[in-house]
């Protein structure tokens, strides 16, 4: 790393938003229908009313707008938000091997949303309701936001985070959370439990442009807020009483961060299901790439976890044809050996440090 | 100048400091003096605000530790702590960086970016400047955490940190324990030099020789209590020595510097 390279984080910035255009169009052409670019640019210009519109695109385009660009569109925002969350975790935990799948903030967000489905239904509260499509977001962070908590709590004695408490603590919320939300579906009337078997290994076949606003809303809120923390995560790197003597005061960083990183994981979560390890790698990549930085990695690691979604969603989409991989499925097997490898790398150096 | 008014610490029901007041004077090298456990952690912590004490309180010119803005207050106080640890491997410029954090928003200025130059040449680390942290050895750890709190309480326009006016506070926890002969010396002159730049220091040594050759007032503490408070070295007597540090102590003149110091054994 020389020192006029590692000042300019741009160039970086630009490749990532180069890339996320590139796999937008290809995951937008790519599919059991397929859409050349210039098929794309002539539908976006005929919704826009900027060319009259043909009838005979009218099938291609509303398969096009009702359900591909939702899903490209849902699977980007998701692929951010984790990867944003990832950052921010292992900021708050000052550790490399945490994320929202590892921590219980998945399978927490998982069983509040499944209560909502499983026992709301048929009540004001199902999910075919207005008063249900909040309530599935709602529960979702309540349950979200109380794993990530208990995992915090455990892990952390003063003022140092423990890894493997960490890794425990995080095994036991994630089994009783994953029993939760088994035992719901098995209690759960078909299609409802075949739909939370699904969901708890991701998928975007069920976006729709109000999950898309809701994810986005809530994403843009989050990630605004999280931007003006890079430099208190960077201080927090130093231990709580480091940074508070730099003016941070520790306590509330992390519970307003614990906030937002719960808040969007969830929202996404209750969307789209779990999906694991993204929020994992994506920050890693990164660090080994260019820099720890946070006031580098928060931005980036939204653009790479954005490209690396739609790069999964687009084989979730080709491998098996007609059918559709669960995107979970493929973070897992990519991700857990990545995660493997961490481990395999702090172990030999001893607990020194990651990366180092 | 700092003032910790008859300050009591309770952690736990158990009393850690009791009724202590001391005054930590601008120009003095104010050293922290006492054996394991008497408290004298706890003191600089609650002096830093890291922790607010059970009863009493602690002044900062006068006014309230509690009522000063925690970021106003972190562009004056600097804490060199004994070993810090860096959770992710950053270079060494980013660390010495994080001392201006009190001072810029969102991208630092240019003027930042001398401070930091400026602060790494002080502590001769300017060739290890895009080294990761983490692949220092623990000496040129601290050297780095120096320069970053250096930096921290720098003035742009002024030679060292701290300008005549501005009152400025720099905590010193043992900052000699992983650092050579050398740069134990070289830290400490830098502390000194501080000295006429209206900066209060306060360390916390562990060498009773070092600390009496550059305190200039000396708080002994002993269980939690303060034992003594001395302007000068040579007003702490050998006595005292030995009933608070439990050893027998003996003054042995230098032959060849002239001047005395002191010989410790059980």
């Amino acid at each position: 790393m020389t020192g006029t390279a590692r000042r300019g984080y741009a160039g970086t910035y630009v490749v990532l938003a180069v890339a996320l255009a590139a796999a937008l169009v290809a995951s937008a052409g790519i599919g059991a229908f397929t859409f050349t670019p210039a098929q794309i640019i002539s539908y976006v210009a005929q919704a826009a009313g900027w060319e009259p519109l043909r009838t005979a695109d009218a099938l291609g385009r509303s398969v096009f707008f009702q359900l591909r660009l939702p899903r490209v569109l849902m699977s980007g925002l998701t692929g951010a938000v984790l990867g944003v969350s990832g950052t921010l975790m292992q900021g708050l935990f000052r550790n490399p091997i945490v994320e929202p799948g590892l921590a219980g903030t998945s399978a927490g967000a998982a069983l509040g949303a499944s209560m909502v489905f499983v026992l709301g239904s048929g009540s004001a509260l199902a999910f075919t309701t207005l008063l249900g499509a909040f309530a599935v977001p709602l529960f979702a962070f309540a349950g979200a936001f109380a794993a990530t908590m208990l995992v915090y709590r455990i892990s952390s004695s003063f003022g140092k985070v423990n890894v493997f408490t960490l890794l425990l603590a995080g095994i036991a919320v994630n089994a009783v959370c994953g029993a939760g939300t088994g035992f719901l579906s098995y209690i759960a009337r078909d299609p409802q439990a075949r739909n939370i078997t699904f969901w708890s290994l991701g998928t975007f076949t069920t976006a729709d442009w109000r999950g898309v606003t809701l994810v986005a809303v809530c994403f843009a809120v989050c990630f605004v807020w999280s931007l003006r923390s890079g430099k208190a995560l960077n201080a927090l790197m130093l231990g709580e009483d480091e940074a508070a003597l730099l003016g941070v005061d520790p306590q509330r960083l992390i519970f307003r961060l614990l906030v937002i990183n719960t808040l969007m994981v969830a929202v996404a979560t209750a969307m789209v299901g779990v999906i694991a390890f993204v929020g994992l790698v994506v920050p890693h990549v990164l660090r080994m790439l260019r820099s720890s930085d946070y006031t580098f990695l928060l931005p980036a690691s939204a653009l790479l976890g954005a490209v690396s979604m739609e790069v999964v969603d687009i084989v979730a989409r080709v491998v098996i044809p007609p059918a559709e991989l669960p995107v979970g499925i493929i973070t897992a097997i990519v991700g857990a050996p990545v995660f493997l490898w961490i481990l395999l790398r702090e172990q030999r150096q001893g607990g020194s440090g990651f990366y180092g | 100048m700092v003032e910790v008014r008859n300050v009591t610490y309770r952690a736990g029901g158990t009393l850690i400091l009791d009724d202590v007041t001391v005054r930590f004077r601008p120009g003095r090298f104010n050293v922290i003096l006492g054996p394991n456990g008497a408290g004298k952690s706890t003191l600089l912590r609650l002096a830093t605000g890291l922790a607010k004490p059970t009863t009493g309180d602690v002044r900062y010119e006068d006014r309230p530790l509690g009522t000063i803005e925690p970021e106003t207050l972190a562009r004056t106080r600097a804490v060199l702590s004994q070993h810090v640890h860096l959770a992710f491997p950053l270079p060494v410029i980013d660390v010495v960086m994080m001392g201006r954090y009190p001072h810029y928003g969102r991208v630092a200025s240019g003027k930042d970016r001398e401070i930091v130059d400026r602060a790494l040449e002080m502590v001769g680390m300017v060739g290890k400047r895009n080294q990761a942290y983490p692949t220092l050895s623990g000496g040129e750890q601290q050297k780095v955490q120096l320069a970053r709190v250096l930096a921290q309480i720098w003035n742009y326009d002024d030679p060292a940190p701290g300008v005549p006016g501005q009152h400025r506070y720099l905590f010193l926890d043992e900052p000699t324990s992983s650092l050579d002969v050398h740069y134990q010396i070289h830290l400490l002159d830098i502390a000194r030099g501080l000295l006429d730049h209206n900066c209060t220091v306060v360390a916390i040594l562990h060498d009773l020789n070092v600390a009496f050759e550059y305190g200039t007032h000396f708080v002994l503490l002993e269980n939690g209590r303060l034992a003594r408070e001395a302007e000068r070295a040579a007003d702490i007597t050998a006595e005292e020595l030995e009933r608070v540090f439990r050893v027998r102590a003996r003054r042995v003149d230098d032959a060849v510097g002239g001047g005395a110091f002191w010989r410790f054994s059980l």
